[in-house]
């Protein structure tokens, strides 16, 4: 609450007695440069080059760590205080390899940045520079290069502050400072990766990215990790249409500005991998072998048509989107007309005290929101196998999901007289297909998913598929994908020739003689904000970078 | 003068030849007088700190939170690493049951329970005197609880440093004593306000807390006439260089520089008659000044700042006209150097900069630039760091360079010269 009045540079704001001269800056919109402060941990106020002049008090003053008061008259930019400011970039870069082009933070790196705005340009220093280990395993996902350091000390709070697990700690003194585990660990934390993004410069980097690719060169697209239900804000790098990393983005109700190590790493390998479905299959002769989008979707029409509807299972996906749980729910109920319809959980270990959820799935909420629940008298998850091991239920059609990976299912799946699968990637479950149809992953679709909070956060493309276009369907663009010559490699990547899960099932339903209007996912979220109460004033729009929470007395369909 | 700190006795560090010679009675005085009046009595004494900073002790401990519902600590500074000191460890050895009984006095004072002494890793046999001075004392009853059976209760221990000069620095002594890295806090809070483990704190010299007795024994109003008016009391003076008896002496304030350097009784004039061309008065960090201007300078606080240094810790280094003064400071940038803790940019990059920097006027190599670049590196230093270690860095520079700058001048080569090298 603003109640004291300061001068900064000259004007005068109301701002609150508890802020830092920093946070009130940053606050009305003055960037103070600042190397060691992190808004997420605490203070240590040992970069020295957020000093700055506070009149009456002698020396500068940290902006980090000064809290603002009653009449307080603040420079940020008088002579005094650039001298300083060149003064400490100064000293940072005397020891700096200055390896910016062979270094994966240029063109994100804080050091790089102020180099331009808040140094002279130039060096004085004709000294030998010190030299420190260069690429050191700090971690085992995680290099170190100890002469680009500047000790600013955020990854040490970090491990301490957020992980919770001391494993960083500066040793030796003075320039020859560096940071270093204990002997024989490692900076192996569940969170360890977050070090590399909170770092100012390139001194700890990410191994699994290292060297792929200059940031200049990548479309970053905000999106939801889909490693647990927390859904942690991510951005997805993109290069030459394949990912190439994830990194958090900060929102503070859902993940602060971190992510986990796995969600990082593992939630998105399979987009470009090489068991990728890249089109649709039906299986003959006992071969799942490659058919047009038409010839898949009849024959799965078809099939469908043949059995009764107590003769039919679905299974909705907590790894699939609102959207495309939405829909498919609406088809089972309306087109198929079965009441057997539920997904599979997957719950492993417990949640721990930092962001990872024992529910494995993204949107475990949502499609039970939406519709994936059992209808009155029909069968639940557990029920639906015991039924196919009995040979009651006799086809199942199932939504994104490897179900066969969930032990004690993969023997009922063999019984089905009739299974149909949408995929992204081939894997144990595809192998008992009949029909597979290609889905779209989460970065190659639009789409919300709703976490454990009950808190609608949107996907949003980042890879093109064969019915996208970078540039017609506004995707993220990097410079390449703006400015790249037409027979530039840039932009021409591999494609897959995949679909929304959703449309798919609403081609299904033409075929089977009920038409949808759904033409992209917006007209999806919108029928389920009029038709799902929790949902109920939501859009797009208002979902926006941040999500919504769904009103919490729902009840489900 | 009559000696007080180090009173020329044999066997005084013994508790018993202390006792005897009234050692423990301004304790007893103490304890009998209210913990404010104890204060009352050091603030009005004009007792300032010995450990460089000339802060006045009574002011400091009336910083301190009243009452008892609190831990509250003292920590005791005996780090003794600046360049040119060396006078805490004759307390150690001739006199360590003064400290203790200053120590047991400020905690009555302060309304303290624990105090630590620091001593510097590299005084083991000192540590040693100090741990079995302490035994003797809790032995007799002086420590440890409810202390001449006044209810109140302290503990006094002996903390090893491990080799660093900044945990000299108070805030960086605090976090050494908690076992953690030596590196020194951001000031607010002071340790006043948060200290050791968090509690209100008091960080004082060793021979600042060999002060008390003398105070509580023979009154504020008696110390206050020792020495200068504005800087009281005994002082010990290191006195070291190219002096015929270096040592410690121990003086009222404010006896003239050139008779501590020159006197029979102190340091006995320079070997060979040679002349002073320098004296650092106060220890590495104080600023340097010229032999031919210490006319008239006297070893107490207003008269050094007078003369354009300080009296720090009051270890005078003389340096004869022979003295290479390139070398020195090039010497002391190297301690800087490597004592910076290297937690704040300034100092970490500057300290190495600069001794970088030296070794090239060292050997002749530095270009005529560099004159100016010292003392402007020097300036980018000072003032915008975490603790004062980096001003004592600076400090040497800009005062060799301005007071001597013809000692650079002389060591720089031309750039042809260089390239021709
Ligand atoms: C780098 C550095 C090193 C210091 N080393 C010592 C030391 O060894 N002994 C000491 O008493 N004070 C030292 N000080 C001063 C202390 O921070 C503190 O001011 C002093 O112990 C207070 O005691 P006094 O008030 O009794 O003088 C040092 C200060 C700095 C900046
Ligand atoms: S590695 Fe990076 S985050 Fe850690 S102290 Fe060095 S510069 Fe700071
Ligand atoms: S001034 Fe030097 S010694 Fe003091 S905190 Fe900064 S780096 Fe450490």
């Amino acid at each position: 609450m603003p109640n004291v009045k300061i001068t900064l540079d000259g004007a005068q704001y109301e701002v609150d007695n508890k802020k830092t001269i920093l946070e009130a800056a940053r606050d009305n919109k003055i960037h103070i440069p600042h190397f060691c402060y992190h808004d997420k941990l605490s203070a240590s106020g040992n970069c020295r080059i957020c000093l700055v002049e506070v009149e009456k008090m002698p020396k500068l003053a940290i902006s980090c760590m000064t809290q603002v008061a009653e009449g307080m008259i603040i420079n940020t930019k008088n002579e005094r205080v650039i001298n300083a400011r060149e003064a400490v970039m100064e000293f940072i870069l005397i020891n700096h390899p200055l390896d910016c082009p062979i270094c994966d933070e240029a063109g994100e790196c804080k050091l790089q940045d102020y180099a331009y705005k808040y140094s002279k340009g130039f060096s004085r220093f004709v000294d030998t520079k010190n030299h420190k280990e260069k690429r050191v395993e700090i971690g085992p996902r995680v290099m170190f290069d100890a002469e680009r350091c500047i000790s600013c000390s955020r990854c040490i709070r970090f491990c301490d502050e957020i992980a919770g697990v001391h494993q960083l700690q500066f040793v030796n003194r003075g320039d020859r400072v560096t940071i270093q585990t204990f002997p024989g660990e490692s900076l192996d934390n569940p969170y360890s990766m977050n070090v590399v993004d909170i770092c100012p410069v390139g001194a700890l980097t990410n191994k699994d990215f290292r060297f792929k690719s200059r940031v200049w060169e990548m479309s970053f697209t905000d999106s939801v990790c889909h490693g647990c239900a927390r859904g942690c804000n991510i951005e997805i790098g993109v290069r030459n249409n394949e990912i190439l990393r994830l990194n958090p983005r900060r929102n503070d109700d859902v993940n602060s500005a971190w992510m986990c190590d796995h969600g990082r790493l593992n939630t998105w390998k399979n987009v470009n991998a090489e068991n990728r479905i890249k089109s649709s299959k039906i299986r003959k002769e006992g071969q799942l072998v490659e058919v047009g989008w038409d010839e898949a979707i009849a024959k799965a029409a078809s099939e469908l048509k043949s059995f009764g509807k107590n003769e039919i299972a679905v299974l909705g996906s907590a790894f699939a989107t609102n959207e495309d749980n939405y829909v498919f729910a609406k088809f089972a109920r309306e087109v198929l007309g079965t009441r057997n319809i539920d997904f599979c959980p997957h719950v492993e270990g417990t949640d721990d005290a930092v962001l990872i959820r024992a529910d494995k799935t993204p949107n475990a909420s949502g499609a039970e929101l939406v519709g994936i629940v059992p209808q009155e008298n029909g069968m639940d998850f557990q029920q639906i196998i015991s039924a196919i091991k009995a040979g009651k239920i006799k086809a199942l059609y199932c939504l994104e999901d490897d179900i066969a990976s969930v032990p004690g299912i993969e023997d009922a799946l063999s019984n089905l007289e009739f299974f149909a699968v949408h995929a992204t990637n081939h894997s144990k479950t595809t192998q008992y297909a009949h029909v597979v149809f290609a889905a779209s992953t989460y970065a190659e679709k639009n789409g919300t998913v709703t976490n454990f909070q009950k808190r609608v956060q949107r996907v949003r493309p980042a890879v093109t598929t064969f019915e996208q276009d970078r540039a017609l369907d506004n995707f993220e663009m990097s410079r390449w994908d703006k400015f790249a010559a037409h027979n530039d490699k840039w932009g021409k990547g591999p494609r897959r020739d995949a679909r929304p899960s959703w449309k798919i099932i609403t081609s299904i339903a033409g075929v089977m003689g009920t038409k949808y209007k759904f033409n992209n996912a917006d007209d999806v979220f919108n029928e389920i904000c009029q038709k799902i109460d929790g949902f109920k004033g939501l859009s797009y729009l208002k979902v926006g970078v941040k999500g919504a929470v769904v009103k919490q007395n729902h009840v489900a369909v | 003068m009559e000696k007080f700190i180090l009173p020329e006795i044999k066997d005084h560090h013994q508790i018993d030849v202390y006792e005897q010679h009234g050692g423990y009675a301004a304790l007893k005085k103490a304890v009998q007088m209210k913990p404010d009046e104890v204060i009352d009595e050091v603030k009005k004494s004009g007792l300032r700190g010995r450990g460089g900073a000339c802060f006045p002790t009574g002011l400091k401990w009336s910083f301190m939170p009243k009452g008892n519902d609190k831990p509250k600590y003292l920590a005791v500074n005996g780090d003794e690493s600046e360049p040119g000191t060396f006078k805490d460890r004759q307390i150690f050895e001739f006199n360590p049951h003064l400290l203790i009984e200053g120590i047991i006095i400020g905690c009555y004072a302060m309304g303290i329970n624990a105090a630590y002494i620091y001593i510097r890793g590299e005084y083991g046999k000192w540590i040693s005197m100090v741990d079995k001075a302490l035994a003797d004392a809790y032995a007799k009853g002086y420590i440890g609880i409810n202390i001449l059976g006044t209810g109140f209760s302290t503990n006094i221990y002996t903390h090893q440093g491990a080799g660093a000069y900044i945990c000299g620095e108070e805030s960086a002594l605090m976090n050494s004593v908690e076992g953690e890295r030596g590196y020194p806090r951001i000031k607010p809070p002071f340790p006043a306000q948060r200290g050791l483990w968090g509690a209100p704190t008091t960080i004082n010299n060793v021979e600042t807390m060999s002060n008390i007795p003398l105070i509580i024994n023979k009154g504020a109003e008696w110390y206050s006439k020792i020495g200068v008016a504005k800087h009281p009391g005994p002082i010990l003076v290191g006195i070291s260089g190219h002096v015929n008896n270096p040592g410690v002496y121990e003086i009222p304030t404010g006896v003239p520089l050139l008779t501590l350097i020159n006197d029979p009784q102190y340091g006995g004039g320079v070997p060979g008659g040679k002349s002073i061309k320098a004296v650092i008065p106060g220890g590495s960090s104080t600023m340097i000044l010229r032999g031919e201007n210490l006319e008239g300078v006297n070893m107490d606080a207003d008269s050094l700042k007078a003369a354009g240094s300080s009296v720090g810790t009051a270890g005078i280094m003389v340096m004869d006209e022979d003295t290479d003064l390139v070398r020195v400071l090039a010497r002391i940038a190297h301690f800087y150097h490597h004592e910076s803790c290297g937690q704040c940019t300034p100092c970490r990059e500057g300290t190495g900069w600069l001794e970088k920097m030296l070794h090239r006027f060292e050997h002749y190599e530095a270009r005529k630039e560099d004159v100016d670049m010292l003392v402007n590196v020097a300036n980018q230093i000072e003032g915008n760091t975490v603790c004062a270690l980096g001003d004592a860095a600076a400090w040497p520079v800009q005062s060799f360079v301005k007071r001597f700058r013809e000692e650079f001048e002389k060591r720089v080569k031309e750039k042809e010269e260089i390239n021709a090298a």
